[in-house]
């Protein structure tokens, strides 16, 4: 439908200022902080020098930038698939016509109603090494040699972490599969009953491949938490011990607001945007083709 | 018969085992808030009260009531401003489009992905010059503000699906823009109003990065913030870390458990 003049005029006049004010706050301030970066600003002095690329080039010979980089792959290559896999499976449980699916549903769900702060605070007392739940239940189940440091040791400190963030978003995943399960129509999963199709065939062949929505919103909502989570770890252990849980987001948080170096910081927020980028463009790529069809 | 019927018990063993791994630190943490600090000791973490006390939860409401006023204030005054502007953006983009609106749509849907810590640095400057800094005003505006493109998301998904006939028809009878919004298209967002205020108030109250970074002052601080604080402050003191983390949990726990159907459609919409 075509606007008239005077009706484009009293749709901008409404909508113009209000856009103005968000896309100040995420646009410019995105660029004003790529523009930090470039600087030597410590945040209490109000002059500051250009530098260039000067911080880049430090970050590059950063052991804990490294490291940071390399606990968010981590996350990446082990978080996103485990919570996308577990999203799958227990959605494809549910959907066999169970009974009480929404007490089900809602139980799993229950975790990603909590705020970070909270599920760090029930994870330490979960990986509390001399009295917590986990390490208390081993023994009274037996098992004592399983018995560990958690997330006070190095080694395993990631995992544990991952292992808590599956936990939480293991609900969200069940039901962005299963609103993609429900969606298929009942057609085609009629039409290879009919065939003959054993129920491990239906879903791999049938339901699965018709789920690459659910993949792509799963994918892509883990991914970018993926990047810029902060608040779990910082809550948790403060990405300790050491550096060894630091992710960029830690990093970032460390360098800015504890060390005072500001343009430091801005270069790893800048780092976290370019990826988050990276992974959104196919997601925009998709919205924009529908939104021109239209 | 007999293989299907052990199936689906099988079935239901694997789902109950995993509701019961979904609800074990939450359980453990509810336990534990009960207990007095000896009890904590002498029973597992999983055990129930055998003596329940409400004392820690007494002493962390203490810590932390004037956060959880600050909280409420927070969402009170986020909620309405964010869906009264996403309602508006989103009947633009949706029924009023003109050239220039699909970018424009876009560039409102990539702020949803944007990560926080990329605003982190100049919103200090932002809220300093503003005289925000440091108290409760600064997160006001934020919340407000960054709560739109979340709920022009919702809201376009709902209006696109009105057919653009029942706008022309309102508009041969001589209806303008804000009139066609105020009676036909606000009449029907009771539902997505519902979805994305729930979902908002779920967003602001368990935020924590901005409290953290731009409100300072015990009387400041949003409620996770002052949780986080009293992890920190009582480090073995389990019981009333545990009861302070219910109190923050319990707001969003009752909407997801009561009201989690309206919640769900946010998320799955996203």
């Amino acid at each position: 439908m075509e606007l008239n003049k005077n009706e484009k005029i009293s749709v901008l006049l409404i909508v113009l200022p209000i856009l103005a004010i968000i896309f100040f706050f995420f646009y410019y301030c995105a660029g004003w902080n790529f523009f930090i970066s470039l600087t030597d600003w410590k945040g209490f002095i109000p002059t500051y020098n250009l530098v260039g690329f000067r911080n880049y080039s430090s970050l590059l010979h950063d052991s804990i930038f490294w490291t940071s980089l390399k606990n968010n792959l981590l996350l990446i290559v082990i978080f996103v698939p485990g919570v996308i896999l577990i999203g799958l499976i227990f959605a494809i449980l549910i959907d066999q016509r169970v009974k009480g699916e929404g007490i089900f549903r809602t139980i799993y769900l229950l975790p990603f109603a909590l705020s970070f702060v909270v599920t760090a605070t029930l994870w330490t007392w979960m990986y509390s090494p001399r009295v917590g739940t986990i390490n208390v239940l081993l023994e009274k189940l037996r098992l004592s040699s399983l018995k560990s440091g958690w997330i006070t040791e190095p080694n395993i400190v990631m995992y544990c972490i991952i292992t808590a963030l599956i936990w939480q978003f293991a609900g969200y995943s069940v039901i962005i599969f299963l609103g993609g399960i429900r969606s298929i129509p009942e057609s085609h999963t009629e039409a290879a009953k009919v065939d003959g199709a054993s129920s491990f065939t239906l879903y791999t062949r049938i339901i699965i491949p018709q789920l690459t929505g659910s993949f792509m919103t799963g994918f892509i909502i883990f991914m970018c938490f993926a990047i810029k989570a902060f608040d779990f770890i910082w809550v948790l252990n403060k990405g300790g011990p050491g550096y060894t849980s630091h992710i960029l987001g830690i990093a970032m948080y460390k360098e800015t607001f504890v060390l005072d170096k500001y343009a430091y910081g801005a270069v790893y927020s800048t780092i976290i945007f370019l990826l988050s980028i990276v992974i959104i463009i196919p997601l925009l790529y998709l919205i924009h083709r529908r939104e021109k069809l239209k | 018969m007999r293989i299907v019927k052990s199936r689906r018990i099988v079935l239901y063993i694997v789902l109950i085992a995993f509701a019961i791994l979904m609800l074990l630190p939450l359980w453990s943490g509810i336990a534990t808030a009960f207990k007095t600090s000896k009890e904590v000791i002498l029973t597992t973490p999983i055990t129930p009260p055998l003596h329940p006390t409400l004392t820690p939860l007494i002493e962390s409401l203490d810590y932390i009531k004037k956060s959880l006023i600050n909280s409420l204030v927070l969402v009170g005054s986020g909620v309405m401003v964010s869906c009264f502007f996403g309602s508006i953006l989103a009947y633009v983009f949706s029924k009023r489009r003109f050239r220039g609106s699909i970018t424009l749509f876009f560039l409102v849907v990539f702020c949803l992905y944007v990560p926080p810590q990329v605003q982190l640095i100049p919103l200090v400057r932002v809220t300093s010059r503003l005289g925000l800094h440091g108290n409760l005003g600064a997160l006001v505006l934020l919340y407000m503000l960054f709560g739109t493109p979340m709920c022009t998301f919702i809201f376009k998904i709902l209006y696109d699906e009105v057919p653009d006939s029942f706008i022309g028809a309102a508009k041969l009878d001589g209806a303008g823009t804000w009139t066609i919004y105020r009676q036909i298209i606000l009449p029907l967002s009771v539902i997505p109003f519902i979805v994305a205020a729930l979902l908002q108030v779920t967003i602001i109250w368990n935020d924590f990065i901005w409290g953290l970074i731009l409100t300072s002052g015990e009387a400041n601080l949003p409620v996770t913030v002052a949780l986080a604080n009293l992890k920190g402050s009582f480090v073995a003191k389990w019981n009333l870390q545990m009861a302070g983390a219910l109190w923050v949990a319990l707001p969003t726990l009752i909407i997801f458990i009561f009201l989690g159907k309206y919640v769900i459609r946010g998320y799955a919409g996203r």
